[in-house]
């Protein structure tokens, strides 16, 4: 963690806790995302973990009887200060299943942003984010002649491709995917796992997973989180290689979870 | 030996439970078949051309028709669908998006006794609230009458639909920074359309063959009329009229009437259903 230290880090945790009525969810979480970079956040069923990515994209702010500290800054600044809107416009989200909108085409569901947000776009511009969207995706092979054909045609897995194009035209400063693949089989699982890796170098990327193997086949840091506090958080090889902490150990090596 | 033989009651009483449903189901056609046979033989011979075109011609003058019971139903109906779709879809939206709270469940009471009220109670309500202020019967009235009974069941439905719609469907809008209005109305609402449509249909075929309420809002009117602030005749209306007539031929025109008015009824339920399957 020391040689990272001097890279300014995209998202910033600081003294993060956040209770829902009388639990405590999270417990001081500090933490740091860097640039570029594909994040594993790992960890048992009802650690925090995706409580933790959805706070990233503020779509806990509803929940009844929310509260939390602390800050999470993004370049700088506090997202949880922001308006909830912007910061979901500079970071994306998937989510556990794909979801997206049956009425729309496929074309329309990767501008949805877009269209829904009332931004108004040039017939060119949106061909172009629509096929650079899809190709960063891996989708547009497969879907470039039924474009205008209903997202919910199109397989499990294609779905949920097109959920991640949906979220990149949006040009977000990062990604979020919340345990992206829990709902597809090993064949999909195994594409958007190579998406991911591809993605590494274009977007920053937090993934929420508690598939062990793959965060360590896809991801450049881990962080292994339990019952709402950050056990361990280090470059994935380390973290897998040398744990420092002994439940860290226990977890990767099944002993719990 | 024992097994086998109570296998067999069991097989048995299968079958006779098979048979009893199947008959049950048979039976329920029955009814609908007759009425439908019914109406078909007395209405078909008064529809004719004159039937669709002709206002009512007087005692003792053969033909006429029923244009302006037609027309008055379609405003009446109108009025109403114009009045109670918006209120209907938003008040269901209200309610599938706060399922839990104090408002809501009076909110849903509400609608469940709007619901129960008598369609002539409806009518009396109308009757004193619009039609004794206004100073006459009227178009406005009738389809604001008809407008309250088609409110819960647009409610109903609306809040059904809606309810069946994934939350993930929403979280995929909000978490693109689409602000929670817009989510609503351009994701949701869009989502739960043929539900919402259908609801809308077969409340229109509900209230289309409402008579109650009509009595002393629309009144009925022997001429062409297609103002809002006027009376106007509506299908039921000359039903009621013509059917309690000592006259033949108006006899004949009730029953043609009510041959459209089914048809009309039975048009508006089947579109429904397709509406739901797209």
């Amino acid at each position: 963690m020391k040689k990272t230290s001097t890279v300014t880090p995209v998202l910033e945790v600081k003294d993060f806790n956040l209770h829902i009525g009388e639990h405590h969810i999270l417990n001081d979480i500090n933490m740091s995302f860097y640039r570029k970079k594909v994040t594993a956040i790992m960890g048992p069923s009802g650690c925090g973990k995706t409580t933790l990515v959805r706070t990233i994209n503020r779509l806990n702010d509803s929940i009844e009887g929310i509260k939390f500290e602390g800050e999470m800054s993004l370049y700088q600044k506090n997202l949880l200060d922001m308006n909830p809107i912007l910061v979901r416009r500079k970071v994306g989200m998937v989510f556990q299943r794909p979801n997206p909108f049956p009425t729309m085409s496929i074309y329309e569901n990767v501008l949805a942003g877009y269209l829904l947000n009332g931004i108004s776009l040039t017939k060119e511009e949106k061909e172009h984010i629509v096929e650079d969207s899809l190709e960063k995706a891996a989708l547009w092979d497969e879907v470039k002649d039924n474009l205008h054909r209903k997202g919910t045609f199109l397989s499990g897995g294609q779905q949920q491709r097109l959920c991640i194009a949906r979220a990149l035209a949006m040009n977000p400063k990062i990604l979020l995917l919340d345990e992206p693949t829990s709902a597809l089989d090993p064949k999909s699982t195994a594409r958007i796992e190579e998406l991911i890796i591809e993605l590494r170098s274009k977007v920053t990327i937090i993934m929420v997973t508690h598939n062990i193997g793959q965060a360590s086949r896809v991801s450049d840091y881990t962080a292994f989180l339990y019952m709402g506090k950050l056990i361990e958080y280090d470059t994935t090889e380390k973290l897998f290689t040398n744990p420092q902490h002994a439940q860290t150990e226990a977890y990767l090596t099944r002993k719990f979870g | 030996m024992k097994t086998a033989s109570t296998l067999q009651t069991r097989l048995l009483k299968e079958i006779c439970f098979k048979i009893l449903i199947g008959c049950l189901s048979g039976l329920l056609l029955a009814p609908l078949l007759f009425i439908l046979f019914y109406i078909v033989s007395k209405g078909f011979v008064a529809l004719n051309w004159d039937f669709f075109t002709q206002l009512p011609k007087p005692v003792g003058m053969t033909g006429g028709g029923v244009a302006n019971a037609i027309v008055g139903s379609l405003i009446l109906v109108g009025v109403a669908a114009i009045v109670s779709v918006p209120f209907g879809v938003m008040v269901g939206l209200y309610l599938s998006e706060n399922q839990a709270g104090r408002f809501s469940e009076v909110v849903r009471l509400c609608v469940d006794t709007l619901q129960g009220v008598p369609s002539i109670v409806m009518g009396i309500i109308a009757y004193t609230w619009i039609v004794l202020p206004m100073g006459s019967f009227s178009a406005l009235s009738g389809g604001l009458a008809l407008a309250f009974m088609m409110v819960p069941l647009i409610t109903k439905s609306t809040e059904e639909t809606l309810k069946l719609i994934p939350n993930s469907l929403k979280e995929a809008s909000i978490a693109l920074g689409v602000p929670y209005h817009t989510t609503l109305l351009k994701v949701i609402l869009p989502a739960g359309r043929s539900g919402i449509m259908s609801g809308v249909l077969l409340g229109l075929a509900r209230v289309s063959g409402e008579t109650a309420p009509l009595l002393f809002t629309a009144f009925g009117n022997p001429f062409m009329s297609t103002s809002l602030f006027k009376s106007v005749n509506a299908l039921p209306l000359i039903i009621f009229n013509y059917a309690t007539s000592p006259y033949q031929d108006w006899q004949t025109i009730a029953w043609g009437a009510s041959l459209l008015l089914v048809a009309f009824v039975l048009g508006l339920s089947i579109l429904s259903k397709v509406v739901i399957k797209k």
